[in-house]
């Protein structure tokens, strides 16, 4: 058997996002991975320090597509943290709606390419048509299909009226149906069981040392869930579930992210049930920020993200970092490719559910 | 469910697809889309240019007047300029045709002006612009905008204080 280096991506036709990788193969398994980043750095961390704090509301929403609510409502939560801004209760109801509508959505999205990726496109088409009409949900309720600016410094921007509450009920009826035929088609198809199970494996312990975040984690049996955790908005009063599974492979982590759609949909209709009545924002007018420093944390549908921000007299920040939770995944990719075959590499990348424009933004 | 069932749906629902552009495409009437902009409505406090992203709108001081510009191909449709205005002078509709050839990329924009006029009590050179509603309480009336309009800065806060005895004008 002979040994080669190979070359997959930062463009490769299976990989979704720009990586590369450095394999050393022996044969058809790989001996050892070399992740090599930096190809979509657009030098947003910077340019964050050159806008306002209003301005950095829509910049941080275009950090990444599928997380582009939990950027500016984690950056949101960090100067009203600094400004000492009380969200309405309202507010609050909003947007844990916006965070689990984008989280359905993006559960469907990773799950659908699993499909495609399995050579399953039948399958991938089904999915990515459930996931549409949470897109219609977006388009309709916030006026986007993946930009829905909900967040505004000191609240959200947009409101629910009784019509638009029926609206939702009823979209979300339909997709709740969808995702239990769904689930079940992952859980006792051939292809999807002979393609997943066993592959990719992180070990808990292996999850633990990486410090992964987010569905990864709880698909190796670490039941961590920053809503949870650390209640953010209205989380505090709802009831949320959290999943795990003990395995630590490719199909435990869909599945997580399946069973976390339907979580998502059980607390929208909470949301909904409970929203209470009042403001949806602080103030129309813009409160001046005052210089300080703060963190703020959300549980992003990749997991864990963190935003520090650090305000001075100028109403441009002095500095914003974010920590992704793809960054903490990426690193468990080592151990996830570690004897692996070849043509399982898309697969295991795509199962972390990699965010590199939120990585290296 | 079996996969077969699932086809055995597709094929007796039919596409799930728009037919578009030869068909009409639904469009929902929330959809943040074009930007419009009602000069008359236009206060002038430039709350928009300060928090649009992008830098797609822009204020001009000109020697006619204060002269508003909002490039279409720069805006990302955020809608942050909507949230922020006092007066709902800048709205987005629901219009997202803004496909254009690109020889035509310089009418992709919003020109307007606010003029100048004299002010009709001390005769000022001031913009006639739509008076700041935020924090005047009862609602400024149709005819009071236009009669507020044609005072200079220091005349409108007189005004205001003649008409609100008791409340002091909060700018």
């Amino acid at each position: 058997m002979s040994n080669f280096t190979i070359p997959v991506g930062p463009l490769h036709v299976a990989l979704e996002e720009p990586m590369y990788f450095r394999l050393d193969v022996q044969g058809e398994t790989i001996a050892h991975v070399d992740i090599h980043a930096g190809h979509v750095h657009r030098g947003i961390e910077y340019l964050v320090t050159k806008r306002n704090v209003f301005q950095n509301v829509v910049l941080t929403e275009r950090v990444c597509s599928l997380c582009s609510n939990s950027h500016p409502q984690a950056y949101a939560m960090a100067i009203e943290r600094i400004a000492g801004i009380v969200v309405p209760p309202r507010a609050q109801y909003l947007r844990a709606v916006a965070d689990e509508v984008k989280r359905v959505a993006s559960h469907l999205f990773n799950v659908a390419i699993l499909a495609h990726l399995v050579g399953f496109d039948a399958l991938f088409m089904h999915v990515m048509e459930v996931r549409e009409r949470m897109q219609d949900v977006k388009e309709s309720v916030f006026g986007n299909r993946m930009d829905i600016g909900a967040n505004a410094i000191g609240g959200v921007r947009y409101d629910i009226d009784a019509q638009g509450i029926g609206y939702l009920n009823q979209q979300l009826d339909a997709i709740d149906a969808e995702v239990v035929e769904i689930i079940d088609l992952y859980r006792t198809n051939g292809s999807i069981l002979g393609r997943t199970r066993g592959i990719g494996v992180l070990p808990h312990a292996d999850a633990v040392d990486c410090g992964v975040v987010g569905p990864v984690a709880r698909a190796a049996g670490i039941d961590y869930d920053l809503r949870v955790k650390a209640p953010y908005t209205a989380y505090d009063r709802l009831d949320v579930t959290v999943h795990t599974l003990p395995d630590g492979d490719v199909w435990s982590r869909a599945m997580i992210r399946l069973y976390e759609a339907r979580t998502a949909i059980g607390l929208i209709r909470q949301c909904l049930r409970d929203l209470p009545d009042g403001p949806t924002i602080d103030s129309r007018e813009r409160p001046s920020i005052p210089a300080g420093e703060a963190i703020a944390r959300c549980e992003a549908p990749r997991g864990e993200l963190i935003y520090y921000v650090r305000m001075g007299d100028s109403p441009k920040p002095e500095r914003v970092k974010w920590r992704v939770p793809s960054f903490m995944n990426w690193d468990a990719l080592r151990i996830m490719l570690k004897e692996a075959k070849i043509a399982d590499i898309a697969i295991i990348v795509n199962s972390i559910d990699p965010c590199i424009s939120c990585t290296e933004r | 469910m079996n996969i077969l069932k699932l086809f055995y749906r597709n094929l007796t629902q039919g596409p799930s697809t728009v037919a578009f552009p030869f068909g009409p495409a639904w469009t929902p009437p929330k959809l943040r889309g074009r930007i419009r902009f009602d000069l008359p409505a236009c206060t002038g406090c430039r709350a928009c240019e300060q928090v649009c992203a992008p830098g797609a709108i822009r204020f001009d001081k000109t020697p006619e007047g204060l002269r508003f510009m909002m490039w279409h191909n720069s805006c990302v449709f955020c809608g942050l300029c909507n949230f922020y205005c006092p007066t709902d002078a800048i709205v987005q509709s629901d219009d997202w045709h803004l496909a254009h050839p690109t020889a035509r990329m310089y009418e992709m924009a919003i020109r307007e002006l606010i003029p100048y006029t004299a002010c009709s009590a001390c005769g000022t050179k001031t913009l006639a612009s739509a008076p700041n509603p935020v924090g005047v309480e009862p609602p400024f009336s149709a005819e009071e905008i236009e009669q507020f309009r044609h005072l200079c800065p220091g005349c409108r806060k007189k005004a205001l204080e003649e008409r609100t005895p008791n409340h002091a004008p909060t700018e």
